[in-house]
């Protein structure tokens, strides 16, 4: 069934630019039906992954499979099957929407015109517009309006919302969970390669960070949110030396001080609390403070 | 019903729903028979994933707070819980401990604690009698 397949499973994989070595072994597998975080600075490798996974670049070692295909050996297949945004879209410019839309239709098999109709008016896009004339947030959502309609099984997105003003963003991720995920949502995947992390914060099931193009971390969203917590604690008097066991990372700050805890934070609380504070919270980091305080991990690891 | 998600509350996003709906219901906002949101609006309005919702609303189902008509949607029921009394207390006895060790992080005696106690039931009170009133004398709409 399909259910047990993945969308994407990626072993061990490695690809270089002459030395530089930008995919080091990185291993991640992606579930069918859900929306999957792919996080990383920039240069991390990020781009370089999702080539390897349309087929336009080819692994140096490791396996890449889509939707339990091999995209070099059946590319026609697995493109058929999937969209792409990448972040720097562009059409021919001679083409108005209206043409676009015909022209990346044509080369689908199925090609949902409520979909196009609804997103046209949505975005108050005008059919006989030049492409050459449109900005960029017009061509990101005419780009959006392309990958959805033909209702691929895998949406893969490349930075999609960078560069775009806060309400095109927001359309833009209301229309991934609106108007692609709305029918037969098991076989409805996202891959979102991003930093802008907190925009994507309430869509991601699971995430991946890749730094150095090396797996640095890879977790369930809401497992990573209970366990990295910040607490936050203040004394009566600066603590000489406050390094309690097993924190991640510590910030003090005269009497008042910030310590990341990365799945131990009763323990450090216990710890803290044998020193009397005057006040002392505890609360989950975000997907976004989660991807800043990664660093940290490697450097505990 | 309006919702709010705290990605920071350490509380998984679906189960965040779960109280706010269990809350919405136990203060009179929500009704029995009264629909709640669909799920495709409600996951495009708060922007998050369809699945956390559809999670939540099995969740409450399966809590027996809502019910689920095919094809029409989720409605919230008559308050009448499948639990037994064991269970219900078990469930209160989890919730209540929680609110306990919060209450000695914030060095709250035991005292004012069921004063707070006490005060919160009744504003839930006051809260459902005012429904009760409102939805008794015919709305006005200007």
């Amino acid at each position: 069934m399909k259910e047990s397949q993945s969308a994407i499973e990626i072993r061990e994989l490695t690809r270089r630019y002459g030395k530089l070595e930008a995919v080091h072994g990185l291993s991640l597998t992606v579930r069918a039906g859900c929306c999957y975080g792919f996080f990383g600075r920039n240069g991390a490798g990020k781009t370089t992954t999702i080539k390897c996974l349309l087929n336009l670049l080819r692994p140096q070692s490791g396996t890449v499979r889509v939707l339990g295909l091999d995209p070099q050996r059946e590319e026609v297949a697995v493109k058929s099957r999937i969209a792409y945004v990448p972040d720097a879209v562009a059409f021919y410019p001679w083409m108005t929407v209206r043409d676009t839309l015909e022209y990346f239709a044509s080369f689908r098999a199925h090609w949902n015109r409520d979909i196009e109709n609804d997103l046209l008016k949505r975005f108050g896009l005008n059919p006989n517009q030049k492409a050459a004339s449109m900005s960029k947030g017009q061509k990101t959502q005419l780009a959006l309006i392309t990958a959805v309609c033909p209702e691929p099984e895998l949406l893969v997105l490349d930075e999609p919302t960078s560069g775009l003003d806060p309400i095109v963003r927001r359309e833009f991720i209301e229309t991934v969970i609106g108007a692609y995920q709305s029918s037969d949502p098991e076989n409805r995947t996202v891959f979102v390669s991003t930093h802008l992390i907190s925009e994507f914060e309430g869509l991601i099931d699971e995430f991946t960070v890749i730094e150095q193009g090396r797996n640095l971390l890879t977790m369930n969203a809401d497992d990573a949110r209970s366990r990295f917590k910040k607490i936050s604690v203040r004394f009566a008097t600066a603590p000489v030396n406050l390094a309690p066991v097993g924190a991640l990372q510590v910030k003090q700050n005269g009497r008042s001080a910030e310590i990341l805890a990365n799945g131990n934070s009763e323990r450090i609380i216990t710890e803290l609390k044998l020193q009397n504070p005057e006040d002392l919270r505890c609360e989950s980091l975000s997907l976004e403070e989660i991807f800043v305080a990664s660093k940290a991990l490697t450097k505990s690891a | 019903m309006l919702f709010q998600i705290d990605f920071k509350a350490g509380k998984p996003v679906y189960l965040q729903l779960v109280d706010q709906v269990r809350y919405a219901a136990a203060s009179g906002v929500l009704r029995p028979g009264e629909p709640l949101p669909g799920i495709r609006p409600l996951a495009e309005e708060l922007r998050i994933n369809r699945n956390t919702i559809a999670k939540a609303y099995a969740e409450l189902e399966s809590q027996g707070v809502i019910e689920t008509l095919p094809g029409k949607g989720c409605f919230l029921k008559a308050n009448n819980s499948p639990f037994t009394k064991v269970v219900r207390d078990k469930l209160l006895e989890k919730e209540i401990d929680e609110a306990v060790v919060m209450a000695h992080h914030l060095r709250i005696g035991r005292d004012a604690f069921i004063e707070t106690v006490n005060e919160r039931l009744d504003h839930f009170e006051r809260l459902a009698a005012n429904d009760e009133q409102s939805s008794k004398t015919p709305r006005r709409t200007q």
